[in-house]
């Protein structure tokens, strides 16, 4: 019988960060009173068995205040991997740091929502702190970097971003590696200031039997502009959980997703739009293509609050099953409390366009390529919305 | 070049072609009329290789090979092209990566070299401008937010780049003014060889004012019930298909 969340956080380490009291105290009451992994009773959770996760024995990874120092190159590169993390020399308006090395004022800001992020807040190892001027336009994309290897490890960071007023900033995630039994938790808080502009392309694709949990949450200020493209590729199991709190007016927000998954690999993609404040637009579009026994979770929520007029909110899931056997689980839902409010969302899924395939093979393309050229066509909405040279040529290679 | 002998086709278990047989050599440049219903499209569908229909009995030989025994691409390869009444819209695939791919896997199946960028892009605008396409439309989605005139002369277009041995043109006049049609047709005649067989499959005559075929075959019920010269045509024009019906 698998282990409670109390024994879960017990075999890894006590967070190295100096998170607020309170916070930790909502953790420690969360774990206590939760007591359990989440069941697929719980509505969170209805399509993701935790199971695994709760019988999974992993020992933390630990890591150094200080940076290895990394050689100048045409990204700002921050590395962790096994228990050393390595970052290159910051562009002037740039400050990176250890979030160990952070006071506990510098998360008051922060806010915690439900079991990943409460082991988050009790056993963070560590995580980068990366603050942008504000009226700074970074010449180079930061790119952090998440390398996986080994066996039974667990990776429990806490980032935090702080992007000062009318900055703009490029931002590549990676997680990769191929490593057996691992964990991973890794938090991120985006503070984004008034009239700041970030953008973010993330890519999972690790390999192996690794369990990972990707939480990013965005506060948003005053006409500024958030997004992110999130592109899990033929992961074992992932959880992403997006929230981002539009504060103030005159956001903007574009959430972008693919997800591709084969043989068992399961990938959840849980996205909350909080739109607080009036005058914003939020735009999501996530694309899903499963083969084999793949499983796919599309959980989409926008809540629109009652002073929050004139919002335009979109919200688009499309996914291609391949295989009788794959299965995706989609939710796009709406909660509107203003009254004056424009939104959409849909969701389908079928099979890849017999028609089209049939007209590719009859003009001599083989199968397998025209199936391939049908579903790099299918996502290339998304795979055009990525800024990273590296993301888009690694999912050509994946589409291929 | 295509020989058809007595071929029965159904689908979903009703039979449509009854016994057809043709037979068309190179150099010339048949057209198949009937009315709605005849199994005109059918014997379209059946000679690219749609997987739809099943052949219960009968033989096609194209270049003295069994036509049925080869998969969709392998036709295409062959020189078998299929110019769709319904050209298929394909967001997110560019005509001209696509025409590539398409190319290259032809030329592969010959045993020739992939063809270079500089090359392929000569071609393209040669050829795109035998149907006055446009060459923004050819580095666009396939087909998509095409009108139905340039549907029809991608799909001419995608004959030219492709150079097959036969073509078969389903209804390619439908829904085309009297413009579009001129293009099309000048796109077919000026792709005419002695090497190469046309097969139109029309509804209407007046396609066949443009292109002037050698033969005329009236497809009626499953089966080719009458075949003449281009003045064949005329005469369907002119006495509708209840003629042919009654003639039976």
């Amino acid at each position: 019988m698998s282990g409670t969340l109390i024994d879960f956080c017990k075999q890894l380490e006590p967070t190295q960060l100096k998170l607020p009291s309170a916070l930790l105290q909502t953790a420690t009451d969360g774990v206590e009173f939760q007591h359990h992994f989440p069941t697929t009773r719980d509505e969170a959770w209805k399509y993701t068995r935790l199971g695994r996760v709760a019988s999974l024995h992993v020992s933390a990874l630990k890591f150094n205040q200080t940076a290895q120092p990394l050689p100048s190159s045409d990204y700002i590169d921050v590395i962790f991997e096994q228990e050393r993390w390595h970052c290159s020399e910051p562009t002037e308006g740039l400050h990176i740091s250890f979030a160990g090395a952070l006071d506990s004022t510098d998360w008051n800001a922060c806010s915690l929502d439900g079991h990943v992020q409460h082991i988050n807040a009790l056993t963070a190892q560590g995580g980068v702190s990366i603050r942008v001027d504000a009226h700074v336009s970074l010449s180079k994309p930061i790119r952090i970097i998440h390398r996986i290897q080994g066996e039974n490890k667990a990776l429990i960071l806490h980032h935090q971003l702080v992007l000062g007023s009318n900055s703009n900033t490029q931002l590549e995630v990676f997680f990769e590696g191929d490593s057996e039994g691992t964990y991973a938790n890794v938090l991120f808080d985006f503070f984004i200031g008034p009239g700041a502009d970030l953008h973010t392309d993330m890519l999972q694709q690790t390999k192996g039997t690794h369990y990972g949990f990707h939480t990013q949450r965005i506060y948003q200020q005053k006409d500024s502009t958030f997004a992110l493209q999130t592109l899990s590729a033929n992961t074992h199991f992932t959880r992403n959980e997006i929230e981002v709190f539009s504060q103030e007016e005159g956001t903007h927000t574009q959430l972008y997703g693919a997800f591709i998954g084969r043989e068992t690999n399961h990938i959840d993609n849980h996205t909350y739009v909080h739109h607080m404040a009036p005058n914003c637009t939020s735009d999501e579009n996530y694309k899903g293509v499963l083969s084999d026994k793949a499983t796919g979770v599309f959980n989409g929520k926008v809540k629109v609050y009652q002073d929050a007029q004139k919002i335009n909110a979109y919200q688009s899931n499309k996914n291609i099953l391949l295989s009788d056997q794959a299965t995706i689980n989609a939710k796009p839902e709406l909660e509107i409390y203003a009254d004056d409010v424009k939104c959409s969302h849909g969701s389908t899924t079928g099979q890849l366009d017999q028609q089209a395939l049939f007209f590719l093979r009859a003009r001599g393309i083989s199968e397998a390529k025209a199936t391939d050229m049908l579903i790099k066509g299918f996502m290339a909405e998304i795979v055009g919305a990525v800024k990273s040279s590296h993301i888009q040529e690694a999912l050509h290679t994946l589409l291929d | 070049m295509l020989k058809i002998t007595d071929l029965h086709v159904s689908i979903n278990g009703t039979e449509i072609l009854k016994g057809l047989t043709l037979e068309i050599k190179a150099g010339e440049v048949h057209a198949i009329m009937g009315p709605n219903g005849a199994g005109k499209s059918t014997l379209a569908s059946v000679l690219a290789g749609k997987e739809d229909y099943e052949v219960t009995s009968g033989t096609i030989t194209f270049e003295d090979q069994d036509l049925l025994e080869m998969s969709i691409e392998e036709r295409a390869r062959e020189g078998v092209f299929l110019a769709f009444q319904y050209p298929v819209e394909i967001p997110g695939v560019s005509n001209v990566n696509f025409l590539k791919t398409a190319i290259n896997e032809i030329r592969e199946h010959k045993g020739l070299p992939a063809l270079s960028a500089k090359d392929f892009l000569t071609l393209v605008k040669e050829k795109s401008a035998l149907v006055a396409l446009d060459a923004s439309l050819a580095s666009r989605a396939v087909n998509e937010g095409f009108s139905g005139g340039e549907k029809k002369r991608n799909e001419i277009f995608q004959m030219a780049m492709l150079e097959p041995k036969l073509a078969v043109l389903d209804e390619t006049d439908s829904g085309l003014d009297i413009d579009a049609l001129r293009i099309v047709a000048g796109g077919v005649n000026a792709l005419k060889s002695k090497e190469n067989a046309t097969l139109v499959i029309t509804h209407y005559q007046r396609l066949l004012d443009y292109i002037i075929p050698d033969f005329v075959h009236v497809l009626y019920d499953g089966k080719i019930v009458k075949t003449g010269g281009k003045e064949l045509a005329l005469e369907l024009e002119e006495k509708g298909y209840d003629w042919i019906k009654t003639a039976e």
